[in-house]
C-alpha cells in the first residue's frame, strides 16, 4: 500500500476530530428528540441554562435553581416528567406531557382523591413540584403555608375558635395536618424564631443568612450545639436561651407529625382534646432542632430525649398541657398533698383516742 | 356556762367565703384532669375540665377580689385580722400550737375566743396571711398568665416560661390543696364538728362564756 500523504493525514485528522465531536452530541440525546439537555452528570443544566434565567423565561417559567436542585425531583432530570419536548423547543408552543405525579406517586394519589379534599384541588394545588421536599426538610409554618394559600387564616381561627380554646396558641404550635390528617406519631420540631414583641404579628423564622452570621462558623448548628457534637442538649438549648446576644431570637416549638399523610379530613378523635393532651410524656420525649439552610429546605439534629418535658427554661414558649408534665414536680405536688393530710390523719387519730378527755 | 351569739361572719365574707370553697374545689378536680388526663376523667371530656378550670379561676380571682375590697375599703380591718401582731408571734403561736397539739387532747379548751375584731388565732393569722396574701394572689396571677398564653408571651417568656409557670401554678395548687384538706378539720375541731361551719353559713357564732372557759382551761391543764 502507497503511504499517505502529509495533507491526506491532515484531512483524515480533520474528519476523526468532526466525528469524534458529532458522536459527543448526539450521546446526550437521552430524551426530547433532537434536543439536548447536557449529560448525565449535569442533566438539567441545559434546561436551567434558561429555566433558571427569570428575565429570559418571565416568572411562570421560572425554576429557582438552589431549590430545585436540591429535590428529589431534580435528581431524576427535568425530562422524567418533561418527556415530550421537541427538537425545535422553545419554539413559544405548549408542551404536552405524558407523565404525571401518579406514575410515582400512585398510593399517595389514591389516599389523596379518597379525601375530602380530592376534589378540590389536585397536587399542584399544594406542592410546586420544583420546590417539594421530604417533610422533615419543611418547617411546620411552611407546612400550613401550603394549607393558607386557600384556607383564609382569619376564617380558620374564627372557625376554630368556636370550639378550641385558646386557638391562637394551638394553630401556632401545631401543623395543620397533624389533626386533619390521619398521620399519629408526633415529634416536637424546635424553630429558631425572631422574637417580636407584637402579639398580632404571625410567627417569623430566623433564616439562614441571619443565624449564619451570628453562629460565626461554617454551620448553623453550632450557634446551638457549642461542643460541636451534632446533638443538642437540654444544657445547650438553656445556654442558647440565657445568653444576652440571643435576646431578639427565642425557641419555637411545634407539634409535627412523623409521617404526615394525604388523606386529609377532620377525624374525630382530634375533637378530643384528649388525642394531644392524654398521649402521654412518653410520646413528648422526641426533639429535634429544625434549622433553616441555604437551600430553603430544614435540617434536622437531635435534641436530648426528653426535651419537651424540662421544667426550666430549656424550651420556655412550648408546654403541652397533660403530656409535657414533669414527674418530679408531680412527687413534689403529691407529698405536698400528703402534707395536708398529716394534720386529719394524726390528729384525727389521737383526736378519736382522746375523745373521753373531752366529754 | 353563759352562752351569747356574736355576729361574726358578715354576708359579704361569707358569700366570698363559699364561693372561694366551692371554687377551689372545682379548680383542684379540674386541674387535676387538666395534668392526669389519662388517669383522671371525672368532669367527662378534656375540654369540659379546661372550661370548667378556666370558669371557676375566674370566680375565684373575683371572690378574692371582693375579700380584698370588703375588708380593706369597707370593714377597714384587713390588717387587724390578718396581720399578727408582735405578741401572736412571740407567745401566740406557740400557745396555739401547744392547744393543737398536746392540750386538745387533754380536754382543754381553745386559749383563742373569735370576735369580730380578732377572728383568728395566731396560727390562722400566719397560715391565712400565707394563704391570701402568698398562696392565692400567685396562684391567680399565673393562671390569667396561662389562660392567655398567646396575647401574654412576653411577659410569660420574660419570667422565664411556660413550664416555670406551670411549675409554679402546679405546686401553689397542691399547697392550697393541702390547707383544704387541713383546714376543713380544724373545721370540726369546736364544741361539736359542726360548730365552726354554721357561723360561715349564718354568720353567727355561739360565744362560750370565756371566764368560765378560761378557768377551765387552768384546771384541765395535766
Amino acid at each position: 500500500m502507497k503511504p499517505a500523504s502529509r495533507s491526506q493525514l491532515k484531512k483524515q485528522g480533520i474528519i476523526m476530530v468532526l466525528l469524534l465531536m458529532s458522536c459527543i452530541a448526539t450521546s446526550s440525546l437521552t430524551h426530547g428528540g433532537d434536543y439536548s439537555f447536557g449529560d448525565s452528570l449535569s442533566k438539567n443544566v441545559a434546561c436551567l441554562a434558561c429555566h433558571g434565567d427569570q428575565p429570559r423565561v418571565g416568572s411562570k417559567n421560572y425554576i429557582e435553581p438552589t431549590n430545585f436542585g436540591h429535590t428529589t425531583h431534580a435528581k431524576f432530570g427535568c425530562t422524567t416528567c418533561h418527556d415530550a419536548i421537541s427538537s425545535t423547543h422553545p419554539d413559544g408552543k405548549s408542551i404536552a406531557r405524558t407523565t404525571g405525579c401518579g406514575d410515582c406517586h400512585a398510593n399517595i394519589i389514591a389516599q389523596y382523591f379518597a379525601s375530602i379534599h380530592g376534589d378540590k384541588t389536585t397536587c399542584s394545588g399544594c406542592h410546586n413540584p420544583h420546590t417539594v421536599f421530604s417533610p422533615e426538610e419543611i418547617s411546620v409554618s411552611g407546612m400550613n403555608k401550603q394549607c393558607a394559600g386557600c384556607h383564609d387564616n382569619n376564617r380558620i381561627v374564627a372557625t376554630h375558635s368556636k370550639w378550641l380554646p385558646q386557638t391562637d396558641l394551638h394553630l401556632g404550635a401545631i401543623a395543620c395536618i397533624a389533626c386533619h390528617s390521619k398521620a399519629e406519631n408526633y415529634v416536637i420540631n424546635i424553630y429558631i424564631a425572631k422574637r417580636n414583641y407584637d402579639p398580632d404579628t404571625t410567627l417569623e423564622l430566623a433564616g439562614y443568612e441571619e443565624l449564619l452570621r451570628r453562629s460565626g462558623s461554617d454551620s448553623l448548628h453550632y450557634l446551638i450545639d457549642r461542643n460541636r457534637d451534632s446533638y443538642i442538649s437540654l444544657d445547650e438549648l438553656r445556654k442558647f436561651n440565657h445568653d444576652p446576644a440571643n435576646k431578639d431570637l427565642y425557641l419555637k416549638a411545634m407539634l409535627t407529625p412523623v409521617k404526615p399523610t394525604h388523606d386529609f379530613q377532620t377525624f374525630d378523635n382530634r375533637w378530643d382534646c384528649s388525642f394531644c393532651h392524654a398521649s402521654g410524656p412518653e410520646v413528648m420525649q422526641t426533639s429535634y432542632l429544625s434549622l433553616p439552610q441555604q437551600n430553603g429546605t430544614f435540617q434536622q439534629v437531635a435534641v436530648e430525649k426528653g426535651a419537651a418535658m424540662d421544667a426550666l427554661r430549656a424550651m420556655p414558649d412550648f408546654y403541652l398541657m397533660g403530656s409535657t408534665r414533669n414527674g418530679l414536680l408531680n412527687k413534689i405536688g403529691f407529698l405536698i398533698i400528703a402534707g395536708g393530710l398529716v394534720m386529719p390523719v394524726g390528729h384525727g387519730f389521737l383526736r378519736f383516742l382522746s375523745r373521753k378527755n373531752r366529754t | 356556762m353563759s352562752t351569747k351569739m356574736i355576729y361574726l361572719q358578715p354576708v359579704p365574707v361569707r358569700i366570698w367565703h363559699w364561693l372561694n370553697a366551692f371554687g377551689i374545689i372545682t379548680l383542684c378536680v379540674s386541674g387535676a384532669q387538666i395534668r392526669f388526663p389519662e388517669y383522671i376523667t371525672l368532669l367527662g371530656s378534656y375540654r369540659s375540665a379546661i372550661m370548667l378550670h378556666n370558669t371557676a379561676g375566674i370566680v375565684v380571682a373575683l371572690s378574692f377580689s371582693l375579700w380584698f375590697i370588703y375588708y380593706k375599703l369597707v370593714a377597714n380591718s384587713l390588717a387587724d385580722i390578718y396581720i399578727p401582731k408582735g405578741s401572736d408571734l412571740t407567745t401566740g403561736l406557740f400557745r396555739q400550737a401547744v392547744f393543737y397539739f398536746f392540750a386538745y387532747f387533754f380536754g382543754v379548751p381553745n386559749p383563742h375566743h373569735a370576735t369580730p375584731g380578732s377572728k383568728f388565732n395566731p396560727l390562722q393569722k400566719s397560715a391565712y396571711l400565707t394563704i391570701m396574701f402568698v398562696l392565692m394572689p400567685f396562684v391567680s396571677l399565673t393562671g390569667i398568665l396561662l389562660m392567655n398564653v398567646g396575647p401574654m408571651r412576653e411577659i410569660v417568656l420574660l419570667i422565664g416560661g411556660l413550664k416555670l409557670i406551670v411549675a409554679v401554678h402546679f405546686l401553689l395548687a397542691c399547697s392550697l390543696t393541702a390547707f383544704l384538706f387541713t383546714h376543713v378539720y380544724l373545721a370540726t375541731m369546736g364544741k361539736t364538728p359542726l360548730a365552726y361551719f354554721k357561723p360561715m353559713w349564718t354568720g353567727w357564732e355561739k360565744d362560750e362564756h370565756p371566764e368560765a372557759e378560761q378557768a377551765h382551761f387552768q384546771t384541765r391543764l395535766p
